[in-house]
């Protein structure tokens, strides 16, 4: 087991290098291995100091993949908290602070923070912005994001929901400007998932009409946006519920989806993401048909449940009448004769045999074509026809 | 072990019939060793268990398991226990659920659990104990005491408690140390309409997470119980449209290709029955322009620089498509078949 991306250096090979690189090398060696030590040997000796803390720092950023200097780290962050919180800087409001501290003591209260949870609060903002730098270097860098949440989780658990609340609306900023950088980064996706979950715990309310909002600005920014359209997806079930729409509402946002996909589709046919985002939109039709009308399945239905089987064909028709047009001009596009096969067979599935709904020679000559423009998966095609009975 | 990238970089052998390099593979991991003088031998130390345990696969899967002193591995592994039970990556660095896991594997390919038990006894239960203080109410597991999680760590945690003898179906008498519902109904919350699975319910797919998925159900014995034919069919299309017309596969559409990523996507299809569904010599045709001819390792990519990562799984690859003289490998545990059989007792 492996976390993916081993550091790959893009200079030449040690015997390739000339006297003078070779001997900087070994200072670099020399430096990275003496700071480590350093560090190393100042928390076996429980010396918690600030100074140990900027150790950690300084190799941190020469090396953020270091798991245990991140754990380092977290142990002397957990140290200053656990003073701060034992100090007595307890009150929000001291009458008789004495005259140097009087400017903190308001402006903490101000904020309804005591003293100790302002000094957190500031500890915590600092730490997530030393980060900011090394995620821009390192976006894919694992222990990095992890940090970053290990911080915010401290102040969900240390701060007043407001102060929590407002850091983690600065992380919500942060990953859209990452997103913008990178508009697939796996990490920042997940990641954006998990911190509207907990800005939503910490303010009692939704933020799945803003997020919904955020897929329609990134798919119109670049529509090969896969992650984008996954998370549109996601969220469309959990808005109807939240909106408390009828079942006619339910049915004008199903439509315009479609309408938007197949849109996009015309525009770009070989586009596998648009592919997937409109299989899930017919994936819901099947599995509502085949769910009951309870509160659950309002949940993660588009279409009011239960959805009847007449409803589900006709979708279905409409949509293999749609896709079979795309093929004017696109008849090279394998994703098109996999579409109409896969939806035709869906379709028999729904009419239980009744009638041949899609005639088989239309199957079989789909079939033929993508077995001519996709020998990769020559396999997969075989299996297909024997399970198509072509 | 050098996880240090390099010295060369994979392509394709002028003037020579594509075929594996097998002596340069192994004098490469041979030499990792000896790259001290380089920086980022010292900056990947944070790797180095798992870069053994890379290495060793490779050794194995090529046929010179002997090729790196045993008696050294098993040492450099038992140095980096903790006393918590887990293992770090390198002495003195904190205990992980990917150490752990890798450290394990090497002592089973190496034949080590005597050495292990040697040290103290009850080692083994203290490992299993390890593991199973990470899971988490939900089913999840956590990668160490401080708490991320992440449906890799799952596949981890039912390797190295297999690899033990702790998965409570090999001890029906004695309480179980993990919760196996609950670990199976996570992964199923993880799956998405496409057949794939996400990180989390509610991610998008992504096949580093399918194999982790598929490698625990199928370590759980629940994986046809999860995915019956037409949800095999499913992930199996979704896992093919991965191979690209270079022959290597990709993580998630509309990704570069990658040798690591094309271990993932055909281990998962193998463990579904599926990896008829991609094109097997044009795979191989990719892996083998990834190493290099005259050094030994494996990219990425071709033209990009080798490293023991992308060899193992490279390599692993060509195990199981079955290329000729590779000793074939055990697609949930990347470890050879055939010492699973003997560990396990299948
Ligand atoms: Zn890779």
């Amino acid at each position: 087991m492996a976390s993916h991306g081993v550091p790959r250096v893009s200079g030449t090979a040690t015997s390739d290098k000339s006297v003078a690189a070779k001997e900087k090398e070994q200072r670099q060696i020399a430096e990275y291995k003496g700071l480590e030590k350093d560090v190393i040997d100042r928390i076996k000796g429980k010396d918690f100091s600030n100074d140990t803390f900027q150790a950690t720092s300084r190799l941190l950023q020469q090396n953020p993949e270091y798991h245990t200097i991140w754990n380092h780290r977290r142990i002397l962050l957990q140290d200053v908290f656990r003073r701060e919180l034992a100090s007595g800087n307890s009150a929000v409001i001291t009458t008789q602070a004495d005259e140097a501290h009087n400017g903190d003591v308001q402006a903490a209260s101000k904020a309804g923070l005591t003293l100790a949870q302002q000094e957190i609060s500031l500890l915590l903002s600092e730490d997530l912005a030393f980060l900011i730098p090394l995620l821009k270097q390192y976006p894919k860098c694992y222990w990095i994001w992890n940090h970053r949440a290990w911080l915010l989780a401290k102040a969900t658990e240390l701060l007043p929901v407001r102060t929590a609340s407002q850091m983690w609306r600065g992380e919500l900023a942060l990953v859209s400007k990452m997103l913008v950088l990178d508009s697939r980064n796996f990490h920042a996706w997940s990641y954006r998932r998990s911190t509207v979950e907990q800005i939503e715990l910490l303010e009692g309310k939704s933020l799945a009409e803003d997020e919904f909002a955020y897929t329609t600005k990134m798919v119109n920014t670049n529509l090969s946006n896969f992650s984008a359209w996954h998370n549109r997806g996601q969220l469309l079930p959990r808005l109807l519920h939240e909106r408390q729409a009828t079942d006619e509402e339910r049915k004008t946002t199903f439509d315009a989806e479609l309408e938007l996909i197949t849109r996009a589709l015309y525009t770009d046919p070989y586009d596998q993401s648009l592919w997937f985002y409109h299989q899930y939109l017919t994936s819901t039709l099947v599995i509502s048909s085949s769910s009951d009308a309870n509160g659950d399945a309002r949940r993660t239905n588009i279409l009011a449940a239960p959805i009847s089987h007449v409803t589900s064909i006709a979708y279905l028709e409409q949509e293999i009448a749609s896709i079979e047009d795309m093929l004017d001009g696109a008849e090279d596009c394998k994703y098109i004769y996999q579409a109409l096969l896969e939806y035709s067979q869906r379709l028999q599935e729904l009419a239980d045999g009744s009638t041949d709904i899609v005639e088989p020679s239309k199957m079989a000559s789909w079939l033929d074509e993508v077995r001519k423009l996709d020998p990769l998966r020559e396999g997969r095609w075989l299996d297909l026809a024997v399970s198509l009975k072509l | 072990m050098s996880l240090a990238a390099g010295p060369g970089r994979g392509r394709k052998a002028e003037s020579k019939d594509l075929e594996l390099v097998v002596d340069k593979h192994v004098a490469y991991v041979q030499a990792l060793d000896t790259r001290r003088g380089e920086l980022e031998y010292h900056l990947t130390e944070h790797l180095r268990i798992s870069g053994i345990y890379w290495g060793l696969v490779a050794l194995h899967l090529l046929g010179q398991p002997d090729a790196l002193p045993r008696d050294g591995l098993i040492e450099y592994v038992l140095s980096c226990w903790c006393e918590n039970g887990g293992f770090g990556a390198a002495p003195g660095h904190d205990a992980h659920i990917l150490y752990t896991t890798s450290a394990v594997q090497i002592l089973a390919m190496t034949d080590g659990f005597a050495e292990l038990e040697a040290k103290n006894a009850n080692r083994k239960r203290k490992i299993a104990d390890f593991v199973a203080g990470l899971q988490q109410t939900d089913g999840t597991f956590a990668g160490d005491e401080w708490g991320e999680r992440d449906t890799r760590f799952m596949a981890c945690a039912f390797i190295t408690l297999s690899l033990l003898g702790y998965m409570p179906a090999q001890r029906p008498n004695d309480n179980p140390v993990v919760n196996v519902d609950a670990a199976v109904s996570h992964i199923r919350a993880c799956q998405n309409f496409d057949g794939a699975f996400g990180l989390t319910p509610g991610a998008e797919s992504h096949s580093g997470q399918v194999f982790a998925c598929l490698a625990a159900l199928s370590i759980a014995g629940a994986l046809d119980s999860t995915l019956p034919t037409s949800a095999k069919d499913r992930l199996g299309a979704w896992l093919s449209e991965r191979q690209q017309p270079s022959g290597g596969l990709n993580g998630r559409p509309e990704k570069l290709v990658d040798v690591c990523y094309s271990w993932w996507v055909m281990s998962s299809m193998s463990m579904i029955g599926r990896l008829h569904w991609i094109d097997r010599e044009k795979l191989v045709r990719f892996v083998l322009e990834c190493q290099d001819p005259d050094e030994g390792g494996i990219a990425d990519r071709p033209g990009d620089m080798v490293d023991v990562f992308h060899l193992c799984f490279g390599v692993a690859g060509l195990s199981l498509v079955r290329y000729e003289g590779l000793v074939e490998v055990d697609a949930a545990y990347c470890m050879p078949k055939h010492i699973l059989d003997g560990v396990l007792g299948r």
